[in-house]
């Protein structure tokens, strides 16, 4: 089987994109079993005891192609830093990716490939909580790999050999909503979710914490995800006099709820939208104008005013000039860099030794100095890290969104497991 | 005189056979068992190959399944991947609830799930006021697609997610694992099958559901009760379907609602025609045929791009003018149990 | 009473849509006998139609008057080339139907990369009558359908290759008898099949987003609706996408919603089953 190689210096995230359209097109087609986008990033120099090999899971192709494709880039630009800079302990990183699909059928066939066919060391990736449960199981049981996933989620995941570097509802909820309720004063809160287990888990935390400041939760409702029609939902929304959505309602379904919620008036007439996941990278998704006024609480925002985030974007945009893949916290690109980041550094402390036991015990107490949004810190035993959450709201500007940082808190601790 | 003469001799050298064609169909089925029993031999040392294969014999089973419904009686199942998810679903949860994955109670289990889900669809939509090919298609997609719907949405089977980490089959106190011992038994689980459904077809049984293909109506006047005939093969392929599910959902890890879909039942007939229908190993090869080549294609971009719209192509051709699929080509038309695909004569509706 | 009106618009909305689907499909069904799986494809092309119009910067008006021209187009030469070899055999149609639709599809999906694209709507925004606002889209496609209806009827009702049409639906042997071309009023009333799906599709595009998965959303409700209201006329496959489009719209406010959605099949399916010929039954399948 041939294998393609192409230098880190020639990659274009453009060029990759088509390059791996074609398979992923059949994945995503989700009728042909079995097909893989595989790829391979290859670096410039050996090494005695051969390169750390590294996989990337992730949705190139589906709903969730543009949270996807961003993590790809990110996770090439963190690994061509870390080998530019000689690589961990002289050692390159080789890097490997397979397309999930957003299709959690698909993605176990691709992700066993990663395991039995390319024998990785690790595998970063998964993005939907669908995605993370049924990739896990090949990865970290069947196939004894470590496994690190990078996307904000509903927390409970205490899988060994599993850590998870996105934020958990306790990082995101307890500052967003004690806001939404006392700041803004908005009481009536509508809870439109995808029917799977992140909007489960996530409402029921929090729920708790609106009730706990005041709130009350009017209706709380879950469609597939495939659903285009919300006019049952808008109109609920409208008749129940809700002032607050607190949405985890995901592409595709997003794009159809979104415009109907808009063309409702549910903004103009002072609804406020609430969406965890919502970042920079949603102008993918969603028109700009639908976003206006939109609360999140992410662990990052390109508005930050500071020196490391900022020369981390600039190195970003020169390695993807003009990407329509941005960046950004809630495609889990913020989560990636962490993740290659504490990888490196776990490597570092074990001398070396790429066994996932020794590994693990290194990255359970693993610092970051800086990251996007600044440090990074795991928490001992809890298979999660501490990190800065920030409240920001959706200010559009010409037909782009900008997001304007409210507050911020420190090291906010994960609170799992 | 003596051109009767040279008539009745040559008609005599006829019936002496002197001129026996080949029976290929046994070759064939003969030529593929050699290369199943041979494989892990040739490819030790790549277990991503090994699990490829593994896959191709359960989804073939799948193949087979959908080949008894359509290929031999007529029934044109779009939804025969309804009973290969749903008893997966079960094996599963059996695994997870009850701990239970023991080969000798599960795959029973799975058999009974195909059977009794099949069954009560049969119930249906093939008996009754005598309902037509395309209520039948079109209900058994409904029936796909209303379930793979139905469980996305249900949180205890995993809703959307599906089931994952789905506990490994075991036998005993030793735990099949993917490799080459899961891929022996898949053969010995492939032979059973096709072994058992070779001998059906080949029987009188056969003969009638060959009878039912051609024109039911005249089948039903000459006494013959169709519709159960019907129903019980549509049964026993969903009891296969049910073998294969659960194979899939032990071997995979993993089954989720698109595993019960008209993308999978839609798959599946789409391997048996490219194969062959009404042949049994014809959706054999068709399986092996797509998915060896899909894997292969995999890592040529310049034909992966095009691999799904070069396969809708040639299916259209398959359609249009080789029906009998892959292994038609080899097998004529005398080795089948009646005629196949479109007819060539006659044009227009019957007004 | 406002929210009364606002469900009726929203179930009227989502019904139209349904209409315009299952119009085309019905049409092919009812004349020819088969029914066309790649009908959903169609729908994603006049879909695809109206994004290109948008990629380039033409104006979307153009683009969603284009579509049922190159629908038109398209399905004429599918008929003529391939179509026409099934009419003897409704379940190849079907078989080959579906493997037109899967190159249809995984073309698309080829040229989009598989990404999901938004189109903004022509004319967007809301509309307020009596302190109650209504999308302005939906609005249109509330009213295209509308027209659409009445103008087909018209045409089968009052001109002559209507009057040739309804001959040939009711009894083809004896048409051709008369001197008309059945084969030429097969091709037409494909062609004008694949138009219907092609404007639907340019129609819902700016409402449900372009994929190239968004065919296969609609078909099996799109084959259901047939089924159920009878294939023959002109009115059966309008009254079934009433009902199956009511129901799909309708039964999330009565059931959660994640019920409601394989409950329409359901309710649909066993409705075909105790009416096998569909609730206005003057052809058969």
């Amino acid at each position: 089987m041939s294998k393609k190689t192409i230098s880190l210096q020639q990659s274009h995230g453009v060029d990759r994109r088509r390059v791996l359209q074609g398979s992923a097109a059949l994945t995503a087609a989700g009728w042909m079993g079995g097909l893989a986008s595989g790829f391979l990033l290859s670096p410039k120099w050996a090494h005695a005891d051969g390169p750390i090999k590294m996989g990337i899971a992730t949705d190139i192709t589906g709903p969730i192609a543009p949270g996807g494709n961003a993590n790809w880039q990110v996770a090439q630009y963190a690994v061509e830093q870390i080998n530019a800079g000689g690589g961990i302990l002289g050692r390159p990183i080789e890097l490997y990716l397979e397309d999930t699909a957003s299709d959690p059928k698909i993605a176990v066939g691709n992700v066993r490939k990663l395991i039995q066919e390319r024998k990785v060391d690790v595998v970063l990736g998964g993005i939907t909580s669908a995605m993370r449960q049924a990739i896990k199981d090949p990865i970290v049981n069947r196939g004894r790999t470590l496994y690190i996933y990078p996307q904000l989620y509903e927390g409970q995941e205490c899988t060994k050999y599993l850590f998870c570097t996105g934020p958990t509802p306790a990082q995101q909820c307890d500052e967003l909503i004690p806001r939404l309720i006392k700041t803004l004063g908005k009481k009536r809160f509508a809870m439109p979710s995808a029917n799977y287990v992140w909007p489960q888990l996530l409402n029921k935390y929090a729920r708790k914490v609106i009730e706990a400041n005041g709130g009350e939760v009017v209706f709380e409702e879950y469609y597939p995800l495939d659903q285009v029609e919300y006019s049952a939902t808008v109109g609920k929304i409208r008749d129940g006099k809700i002032d607050c959505v607190f949405n985890t309602v995901i592409p595709p379904g997003l794009q159809p709820f979104c415009k109907q919620l808009y063309e409702s008036g549910f903004q103009k007439n002072g609804g406020i939208l609430s969406c965890v996941y919502f970042d920079e990278n949603l102008l993918n998704y969603v028109p700009a104008q639908e976003m206006e006024g939109l609360y999140t609480c992410l662990d990052y925002f390109q508005a930050l005013d500071d020196p490391f985030d900022k020369e981390l974007q600039a190195g970003y945009a020169k390695k993807f000039p003009n990407t329509t893949f941005p960046f950004t916290a809630g495609s889990a690109a913020t989560g990636m860099y962490r993740g290659v980041k504490f990888y490196e550094a776990a490597v570092k402390a074990t001398g070396g030794k790429l066994a996932r036991e020794e590994v693990a015990a290194a990255m359970d107490t693993g610092k970051l100095e800086n990251g996007p949004g600044g440090p990074a810190e795991m928490v001992p035993g809890k298979m999660h890290c501490k990190m800065n959450m920030y409240v920001a709201v959706c200010r559009v500007e010409g037909a782009k969104t900008k997001y304007e940082v409210i507050s911020k808190a420190p090291m906010v601790d994960p609170k799992e497991c | 005189m003596s051109a009767q003469q040279s008539v009745a001799d040559e008609s005599s050298a006829k019936r002496s056979g002197l001129r026996r064609p080949l029976r290929m169909l046994p070759l064939i089925e003969l030529a593929v068992l050699c290369v199943i029993v041979a494989a892990p031999f040739a490819l030790n040392g790549r277990p991503d190959l090994i699990t490829l294969f593994t896959n191709i014999i359960i989804l073939s089973l799948l193949a087979i399944s959908f080949d008894l419904c359509w290929g031999f009686s007529g029934i044109l199942s779009f939804g025969q991947a309804l009973f290969f998810g749903v008893p997966g679903y079960v094996i599963a949860l059996v695994g997870r609830d009850l701990g239970i994955s023991q080969i000798w109670l599960t795959i029973p289990l799975a058999m009974l799930t195909g059977l009794l889900l099949a069954f009560v669809v049969a119930l249906f939509l093939l008996v009754g006021r005598r309902p037509t090919p395309i209520f039948v298609a079109l209900g058994t997609l409904t029936g796909s697609y209303a379930a793979e719907r139905l469980v996305s949405g249900w949180q205890y089977v995993g809703a959307g997610n599906g089931l994952s980490a789905v506990k490994l089959l075991q036998m005993g106190s030793y735990e099949f694992v993917e490799g080459i011992e899961f891929y022996s038994l898949a053969c010995v689980i492939l032979l059973a099958v096709y072994l058992g459904a070779r001998a059906l077809v080949r029987s009188q049984f056969g003969l009638v559901l060959a009878g039912i293909r051609q024109n039911e109506e005249r089948l039903a006047f000459l006494g013959y009760r169709v519709q159960i005939f019907k129903m019980l093969v549509f049964s026993l392929a969903g009891m296969i379907s049910g073998v294969a599910g659960a194979l899939y959902s032990y071997h995979q890890g993993f089954i989720g609602p698109g595993n019960m879909g008209p993308g999978l039942s839609t798959q599946a007939v789409i391997y048996c025609l490219l194969g062959g229908p009404g042949t049994l190993i014809g959706p054999v090869i068709g399986t092996a045929v797509i998915e060896l080549l899909t894997y292969v294609l995999a890592d040529i971009e310049s034909i992966r791009q095009f691999w799904p719209v070069f396969l809708g192509f040639v299916l259209l051709g398959i359609i249009l003018f080789q029906p009998n699929g892959i292994v038609g080509v080899a097998v004529s038309i005398r080795e089948r149990i009646g005629s196949y695909g479109l007819r060539r004569k006659g044009a227009g509706r019957q007004g | 009473m406002e929210a009364d009106i606002k469900l009726a618009f929203d179930i009227l909305a989502f019904i139209s849509v349904m209409v315009l689907i299952v119009l085309g499909l019905g049409v092919i069904a009812s004349m020819m006998g088969i029914f066309n799986f790649a009908h959903g494809e169609f729908v994603l092309l006049g879909a695809y139609t109206l994004y290109l119009f948008q990629a380039r910067a033409l104006p979307l008006w153009l683009g969603i008057v284009t579509a049922p021209l190159v629908l038109a187009l398209v399905g004429w030469v599918l008929e003529r080339a391939v179509i026409r070899r099934f009419y003897a055999n409704p379940i190849m149609a079907m078989l080959g139907t579906f493997a037109i639709g899967l190159i249809i599809r995984e073309i698309i999906r080829g040229l989009l990369g598989g990404h999901y694209k938004a189109i903004p709507e022509p004319v967007s925004g809301v509309l307020s009558v009596a302190g109650l606002d209504f999308s302005v889209w939906r609005t249109v496609i509330i009213c295209t359908t509308i027209v659409v209806m009445l103008a087909s009827w018209m045409f089968l009702a009052r001109t002559s290759t209507g009057l040739r049409i309804r001959g040939a639906l009711e009894n083809p042997m004896l048409a051709r008898a008369c001197g008309i071309s059945t084969a030429r009023l097969y091709a037409l009333t494909f062609a004008f099949g694949s138009a219907l799906a092609g404007l639907a599709g340019a129609l819902i595009v700016p409402l449900y987003g372009l994929s190239a998965d968004i065919g296969i959303r609609f078909l099996v409700q799109a084959f259901l609706s047939v089924m159920l209201g009878g294939v023959g006329t002109f009115e059966g496959p309008v009254l079934g996408a009433s009902i199956v489009g009511g129901m799909a719209a309708g039964l999330p406010w009565v059931v959660s919603p994640v019920l409601a959605d394989p409950l329409v099949f359901i309710i649909a399916l066993a409705i075909v089953k105790l009416w096998p010929q569909g609730l206005i039954a003057k052809g058969s399948i």
